[in-house]
């Protein structure tokens, strides 16, 4: 029983993670970025490329992910999203989606569909504890997606572009009237948003196996992760992931289900959430 | 979408000069719709067998864009998950076929069970707004699928293998054709019939703004619901004729019956005609899963980042559609002669405002 508990604390955390710039981008622009998965999955590339080319340190490689998504997620809110952002959210999510199958077709096309990891000597190091085993890399991982969710929430509140981000989420036309650059702020938006995805495919390179087969499997985790926190913090995507995850550890449990189910048990509880608790756990009328 | 209530001014604003004059857009469009239909019905006459299942997939998509264009175009949900109805069609015939059952029972039951479904699915969801609603679409029809993979339905993992009909294979092949291409005429004349009638406007009323439609005394809960359940009929009839033409597939992954691209598919082909309208998801149909299969076999690895791009651009450039492109183009004020070159000028103007008008 510890064990499970353990697996499902590193999972959560992993999940927040995921979750994070997917929450960003939907709380301030009121986008539902289908291309979250694609842009994880592409993380882990850009992490992987780094450590077996570059030879860098994987968690080096999470930054890298970082800076690299950063820049491709900012081009991609200028050149692409702005121009529909006042349009119906059918539209959004059509674009979205294109930008998804765009990217993923690329990896495919690049790097074939076969499974990769980054495999490094000390990534069975463990310990025991209470008859647990506690995998170290994923304790590092974990880590970092707390702390990452911690910056955030921080950069946020404490930083001029912070707060210039949350302005524009709360009122876009009363935030221009302010001065801020409202084409500027959302590349900006997405930028971290990417970059954060970025960093969640980093970690998912050092802990899973990916490949692009898996995007549109990272979009809907995406998605449930931050219906079930809600929208309005940083935090409530890290709840969101830790209730995805015990669903995820514990569901196969239940009897008569059984594993192959992820994503039947991840939108069981989806549904059961939004008919329960329209708003998420956390959530709150604005992203603050 | 604004036009709506300018046209609706202009009319009002010109009672006094001129008769409000009703639109024949909506003849135009059936007529356009037959003839587009009848002309495609003498593809099996040429006896290529590649291109018979060519235009056979793009009919079959012709029924599922003009399907999703009721609950997506005229009651403007973002329904992500319609596929779920074509599964249901095809492994409710599937499953019969298995036991021995006739291919008519199935056709009767697919659509009966597939619309119960839409019913029970949108009692829940359809009171989720926006997004949420669009993913719970999405995820149902994705969690179906699952359960018919890890569940073993019909087949191990679900992989649908059918004994063929006992018919000339050309014979059936041509047969088929003239089932989907029936099942798109009657939709055709349903959507039109809808597009006239209360519960067309209704839904047009709750697309444009729902608050505004519930403070009509529209039902609109109920009304929803009903597009929903209309929307999965065609769909599930679609999904059984697919399930005995193509005899074999899988529940998942690409080319199966609860794969997620026809949902996009559907949605994207509705989009680019024209959601909403009556003419829009034929165009579309035939227009992107053309260009699908072309750039399928002549540029097999760019295929996939190709859609992508498609997509993106005729979000950017086309969120209206190419139906009411041409609609802007032609549009007359009333009761205002004008000179014809006037007119053609103004056609543009309206058009250019018209491309990419959603940026910042």
């Amino acid at each position: 029983m510890a064990q499970y508990v353990v697996n499902w604390i590193l999972l959560g955390c992993f999940y927040a993670a995921i979750g994070l710039g997917f929450s960003l981008i939907w709380g301030i622009m009121n986008i539902v970025n289908l291309a979250q998965g694609s842009l994880v999955i592409l993380g882990a590339y850009v992490a992987y490329w780094s450590y077996s080319t570059l030879h860098l340190n994987p968690f080096l490689g999470i930054l890298t992910a970082m800076v690299v998504l950063f820049c491709i997620g900012y081009t991609i809110q200028y050149l692409a999203i702005n121009r529909v952002i006042r349009a119906p959210i059918l539209v959004t999510f059509m674009m979205t989606f294109g930008l998804a199958l765009l990217i993923s077709n690329l990896l495919q096309a690049f790097f074939t569909g076969g499974y990769r990891a980054i495999n490094t000597p000390y990534s069975s190091a463990g310990m025991t504890l209470l008859g647990a085993r506690i995998p170290l890399l994923n304790v590092a991982v974990a880590a970092i997606a707390v702390v990452l969710t911690a910056l955030l929430s921080l950069f946020l509140s404490r930083t001029r572009i912070g707060n210039a981000i949350l302005a524009v989420g709360m009122d876009r036309d009363a935030a221009r009237l302010m001065g801020v650059s409202l084409a500027r702020t959302y590349a900006l938006t997405f930028g971290i948003g990417a970059a954060l995805a970025g960093a969640a495919g980093g970690m998912l390179a050092m802990t899973l196996q990916f490949s692009p087969i898996f995007t549109g499997q990272y979009t809907l985790f995406a998605f449930v992760i931050v219906a079930l926190g809600g929208l309005g913090t940083p935090w409530a995507a890290l709840a969101g992931g830790l209730l995805f995850a015990l669903a995820e550890v514990f569901g196969p449990l239940i009897p008569g289900v059984g594993f192959g189910l992820d994503t039947a048990i991840a939108f069981a509880v989806l549904v059961l959430v939004l008919i329960l608790r329209p708003n998420g756990l956390l959530g709150r009328p604005f992203y603050a | 979408m604004a036009k709506q209530t300018q046209d609706h001014e202009i009319v009002t604003d010109s009672a006094t000069a001129a008769a409000p004059r009703e639109s024949r857009a909506w003849l135009w469009s059936l007529g356009l719709g037959v003839v587009i239909l009848a002309v495609i019905g003498l593809v099996p006459l040429t006896g290529d067998q590649s291109a018979l299942s060519l235009w056979t997939f793009i009919v079959m998509y012709c029924v599922l864009a003009q399907s999703w264009n009721l609950i997506g175009g005229f009651a403007g949900r973002a329904a992500f998950g319609n596929v779920a109805f074509f599964g249901i069609g095809a492994y409710t015939v599937a499953l019969l076929l298995e036991r021995n059952q006739s291919y008519w029972l199935g056709l009767v039951l697919a659509p009966v069970i597939a619309g119960l479904f839409a019913f029970l699915l949108g009692l829940p969801v359809l009171r989720l707004r926006g997004h949420y609603f669009g993913i719970a679409t999405l995820g149902v029809a994705e969690a179906l699928g699952q359960v018919i993979q890890s569940k073993n339905v019909g087949a191990p993992s679900g992989e649908i293998s059918l004994t063929p009909p006992s018919l000339n294979f050309h014979i059936s092949n041509a047969l088929f054709f003239y089932g989907f291409l029936a099942l798109s005429l009657v939709t055709l004349l349903g959507t039109t019939s809808l597009s006239r009638s209360r519960f067309g406007y209704a839904l047009v009323a709750i697309r444009e703004n729902e608050q505004a439609a519930e403070a009509l005394g529209i039902a609109t809960y109920w009304y929803k619901v009903g597009a929903f359940v209309l929307s999965a009929l065609p769909t599930a009839l679609a999904g059984g004729l697919f399930a005995y033409w193509q005899l074999s597939f899988d529940p998942v992954g690409e080319g199966g019956a609860f794969d997620v691209t026809i949902s996009v598919a559907m949605i994207l082909m509705t989009v680019l005609g024209g959601a909403g309208t009556i003419l829009g998801p034929i165009l579309g149909a035939i227009i992107i899963e053309y260009l699908d299969q072309y750039t399928s076999t002549a540029f097999t690895t760019i295929h996939g980042p190709l859609l992508g791009a498609l997509i993106v651009l005729v979000t950017i450039f086309l969120p209206q559609g190419l139906v009411r492109l041409v609609q802007e183009l032609v549009r007359a004020p009333a009761g205002v002669k004008q000179s014809y070159p006037m007119r053609v000028r103004q056609g543009v103007q309206r058009v250019t405002r018209f491309l990419a008008s959603n940026g910042i």
